[in-house]
């Protein structure tokens, strides 16, 4: 017994060890590459070691975007996308997993096939929609696309359906009505999907680069994705700099996941002990 | 008395549940269904240039289905879709059970298993292809073999599918991980003290638990693989010779609309991959009945 | 905790209203957007812009960097929401599309009270052909000029005894120069890459072929000269010295000449500046050359490269259309461009203006032989394009592609893109 729980911890770690090497290479890449030359970057046969450490391309790249105007414009849209994201799409989630009301499964279906449609085809209609307001060049036209979520209400419909019907119905007997039952009972034990869904909407956001580029045009307005896009030449690119730049960019997001990292082992202690 | 009662509170629910998806739905219908709508109206028309449009009837559609790239980039899809969902979602679901075991250095290994997300797509793209290299790459170093992983037109969709296999584990592991952590622990007590093996366990408790968070994961992961574009736009360029055997349709829909003006034809690319998205996920949610449980 | 959420509420709704409001400018000047797609051209266009603002202290201009690849979605989506930049840079291969649909001010009598010829006096014939639409009418005031060249790597050619090469080489000599480099040194010689404009559009030119008539109606893909021009071209990836389309998709021929491993290969003049720049360590081991030409041309002399220019447009119906046409008139002032052109943007299409480009290249001991460069504006071609391009251009070299890869032979691949170009252009022709 104690012998074969060794061999499983043995091969648990095995596994994650040789996972983290797969997940972690481009990483070390981008490290590496950040304190190389553009020579040595584009090398053949590659060099997979920098020959000497330079800093100058982190400068480089400090220099060429306003990286605090990026960072702020960033952290606005997140912030603002998963905010719309996770209110809008907890409602609706909760409405679709457990109301009873006519047309639930025609309006679903509204929310499944939005998650079918390729998003390019929204760009030029919605760029006309945010042109018309008067909203290009602003935080407000990044957060645009992102006002609800079709996939974050079919997710948390998944969570709200996992949730037993007792916990509502005993809500209800208690005097609850609908919104209390929802802010008060229901929501908190969604806790951890909610912060899935969080860094899941964050994490896309932030990796959004066409539609920061085509909607705002001020450098000062793109966020750090799109940023660092600009920094592509027509005929060639420096890597070396956007390496340096993207590493930079990381920093906030890694921030964030360490931050919601916690908020799941809470979440966990939380429905843990349901 | 009591028929009224229940009737007010049925009414009252339904007034609730329409309140409650209101914003999603108008938010849905302006940004995403109407220019769908636009989308399907401009496929049976000719793109005249900026926006304006003739009336063409099914022309779009008749040469659409006339030409054997258009089949073919139906074919790589299909292909690619099933390379990439299956081996994706398992390797996530083992990825996602394992962080969430008990192990040292826990928050270590979610952060490693979360970076590829944040990385740069130049970064993820150089890197590949230095692995994918036929002369210097490391994976024709280990096998000794002298395999063309990114210009033989057999190889190279299966190395799309690697390249996309492993960027969406981050993903999913993510979402099925909350999952994971939703399942109560005294289920497994109870489990245990019954001695019912590790295996058992996950068949009788975990898999059942995780199916709602699994089946939604599996629904987005088939819709982002059938609308595949950027990974296949990094790894395999115009004057690659095996781009018709790796070139998507939302690939061949972009070419169109955007690098030839053609929106028309375009937009009929769009819809019919929206139309085999719609069966695929009908299929799903048929075949979700019998083995997806949302009773706790 | 109520009220911590009701405060952050409120501090979340004005820290979007203050994003909202936060960039609109108030103090009375004139502000126009300048948009181009590459961040390289950025200080030169940034110090024209300084000059006009100079004089014109009333007016800021802000200069905006995107990437290519959103460009043009970003244009087309602003073309069609009346919202275009004020002044943007314009493309031969998208500037008939913007321009007959009366998407672009027409510029032809922007400079009449300096002179009702300035367009002539001061730009070629090429320079005005790429900012000209259908109608024959300016629509843009031209930025640049360009051309392909020859580089190749001294010292390889050093190791292998052979001669530089010169103003008379010729395709066999490209030929043999190769042969001899690949058997005594075993790197590469010339690497023939599958591109047009720095591929094989010169080769059926020095072929004394053609891709468009002069009329740019039909395509010369089948004439028997254009056809010499191609096999010629394609021809060489079948020999030992030429490495396969396979390996260029994986290393393309820049990198491979900086890695020496291989002799020589076609360049642009535009990516001298940042060659230079990025290889410190190569520096004095190359140098530029003209291009090979044909020794038993159909017709012609058989010297021929590609040329191609941008040009300066603002929208036809802009809010702000008297300020940037001013703008754009300065830019094609001699003062403009050569300003341009000390800044190592790009040559500039201003006649006489041209070597200030040499700027670019002051900073390094190790001389490149520009003078090639410029002699070769005499014989240039301009880069082919017709109001079809846009659809026709990737089908070409789709087709292309598969002859290279041997899904096709040379000939069934020409007669299909000769097809393609018809085609396409008669369809586009019939809709106007």
């Amino acid at each position: 017994m104690k012998n074969s729980k060794r061999i499983s911890k043995i091969i648990t770690y095995a596994a994650l060890i040789i996972g983290s090497v797969i997940m972690i290479f481009p990483f070390v890449w981008m490290i590496l590459t950040s304190s190389k030359t553009v020579a040595e970057s584009m090398q053949i046969p590659p060099t997979i070691f920098p020959k000497h450490l330079l800093a100058e391309n982190f400068t480089d790249a400090l220099k060429s975007l306003p990286f605090v105007n990026m960072y702020a414009n960033t952290i606005l849209m997140i912030l603002f996308r998963v905010i719309f994201a996770v209110l809008f799409s907890s409602m609706a989630g909760y409405a679709f997993a457990k109301l009873k009301f006519k047309g639930k499964n025609i309006l679903f279906s509204i929310v499944l096939m939005q998650m079918m449609l390729p998003s390019q085809i929204f760009i030029i209609p919605q760029y006309q929609m945010v042109a018309k307001l008067g909203l290009a060049n602003t935080v407000a036209a990044l957060v645009f696309p992102g006002l609800v979520s079709a996939f974050g209400t079919f997710f948390l419909r998944q969570a709200y359906l996992a949730i037993p019907e007792e916990i509502g119905e005993a809500a209800y007997l208690d005097g609850c009505n609908q919104w209390q039952t929802f802010t008060k009972i229901m929501f908190p034990l969604t806790r951890s999907s909610v912060a899935a869904l969080t860094v899941f909407t964050a994490v896309f956001a932030y990796s959004d680069l066409m539609w920061p580029l085509v909607v705002n045009s001020d450098l000062k307005m793109m966020t750090l994705s799109s940023g660092l896009a600009t920094l592509r030449g027509q005929f060639s690119t420096n890597f070396p700099v956007l390496m340096a730049g993207s590493l930079l960019a990381m920093l906030p997001m890694v921030i964030l996941y360490l931050f919601f990292q916690k908020q799941f082992i809470e979440g966990i202690a939380m429905t843990g002990s349901k | 008395m009591k028929k009224g009662k229940i009737s007010t509170a049925a009414r009252r629910e339904q007034a609730w549940g329409y309140l409650m998806i209101a914003p999603t739905i108008i938010g849905l219908i302006v940004l995403n269904v109407w220019p769908f709508i636009q989308t399907i109206y401009a496929s049976f028309c000719k793109h005249l240039g900026f926006g304006h449009y003739k009336f063409v009837g099914l022309e779009n559609y008749v040469s659409m289905f006339q030409d054997t790239d258009f089949w073919r980039a139906t074919g790589n899809t299909l292909i690619f879709c099933v390379l990439t969902v299956p081996v994706g979602i398992f390797i996530s679901l083992l990825v996602a059970i394992l962080l969430n075991a008990k192990v040292k250095f826990k928050g270590g290994f979610r952060t490693i298993f979360f970076l590829p997300m944040v990385c740069a797509p130049a970064a993820v793209t150089m890197v590949w292809r230095w692995i994918f290299n036929s002369e210097y790459g490391i994976l024709n170093q280990i096998f000794g073999s002298h395999i063309a992983w990114i210009t033989d037109p057999k190889v190279a969709l299966i190395s799309c599918a690697i390249v996309a296999v492993w960027s969406s584990i981050g993903y999913d592991a993510v979402l099925l991980l909350s999952g994971l952590q939703n399942i109560s622990k005294s289920y497994y007590e109870a489990a245990s003290i019954d001695g019912a093996s590790k295996i058992t366990q996950f068949f009788k408790i975990t898999l059942p638990m995780v199916s709602p968070t699994l089946f939604v994961t599996m629904i987005m992961r088939l819709m982002t693989s059938l609308k595949v574009y950027d990974l296949i736009y990094m790894m395999v360029e115009e004057t690659n010779p095996a781009l018709t055997s790796v070139q998507s349709l939302i690939y061949l829909f972009y070419r169109e609309s955007f690098v030839a003006g053609s929106r028309g034809l375009g937009s009929a690319i769009a819809v019919w991959t929206v139309l085999i998205i719609g069966v695929a996920t009908v299929f799903q949610f048929i075949g979700q009945k019998k083995w997806v449980n949302y009773e706790v | 905790m109520r009220k911590i959420s009701r405060m952050t509420a409120v501090t979340l709704s004005l820290l979007l209203l203050l994003s909202l409001t936060g960039c609109k400018a108030s103090d009375g000047k004139t502000h126009l957007t300048f948009q181009i797609w590459d961040v390289y051209q950025r200080p030169g266009m940034q110090a024209m812009c300084d000059a006009y603002t100079a004089q014109h202290p009333d007016v800021v201009i802000d200069v905006q960097a995107t990437s290519w690849g959103e460009y043009w979605t970003k244009l087309e989506a602003a073309a069609e929401s009346s919202t275009l930049p004020d002044i943007f840079w314009m493309h031969t291969n998208q500037l008939l599309y913007y321009a007959d649909f009366g998407m672009l001010a027409d510029v032809t009598h922007l400079y009449d009270d300096v002179s009702d010829d300035y367009y002539e006096e001061h730009f070629s014939e090429i320079s005005r052909s790429n900012a000209s639409g259908s109608d024959g009418k300016l629509y843009g005031v031209p930025k640049d000029k360009d051309n392909g060249h020859l580089v190749y790597n001294k010292e390889m050619f050093d190791a292998a005894g052979v001669g530089y090469p010169n103003d008379d080489w010729t395709w066999d000599d490209l030929v043999s120069a190769s042969e001899k480099i690949y058997k005594t040194t075993g790197k590469y010689g010339f690497m023939a890459y599958n591109d047009d404009q720095l591929g094989y559009w010169p080769f059926v030119y020095q072929a004394g072929g053609y891709i468009l008539n002069d009329d740019r109606t039909k395509a010369g893909y089948t004439q028997p000269a254009s056809v010499k021009g191609i096999e010629f071209y394609v021809g060489m990836q079948d020999c030992d010295w030429c490495p396969t389309q396979t390996y260029f998709t994986e290393t393309t021929p820049a990198t491979a000449f900086f890695s020496q491993v291989g002799a020589m290969y076609m360049e642009g003049n535009w990516n001298l500046p940042q060659l230079m720049e990025n290889y410190p360590e190569m520096r004095g081991k190359w140098d530029i050359a003209k291009l090979p030409k044909c020794p038993d041309p159909v017709s012609g002399d058989g010297r021929a490269t590609m040329s191609n220019g941008l040009c300066y447009s603002t929208g036809a119906h802009g809010k702000q259309l008297e300020a940037a046409l001013d703008v754009i008139k300065f830019f094609g002032t001699e003062e403009a461009q050569r300003i341009q052109g000390e800044n190592g943007a790009a040559i500039p299409a201003y006649l006489g203006a041209e070597e200030t480009w040499r700027n670019a290249f002051d900073a390094y001991d190790e001389k490149l032989d520009l003078d090639i460069i410029f002699e070769q504006f005499d014989y240039a071609v301009q880069a082919v394009y017709n109001s079809a391009s846009p659809v026709w251009k990737s089908q070409v070299l789709d087709q292309l592609t598969k002859v290279y890869s041997g899904d096709q032979d040379l000939m069934t691949g020409l007669e299909h893109m000769q097809k393609i170009v018809d085609t396409e252009t008669a369809r586009k022709l019939a809709e106007d």
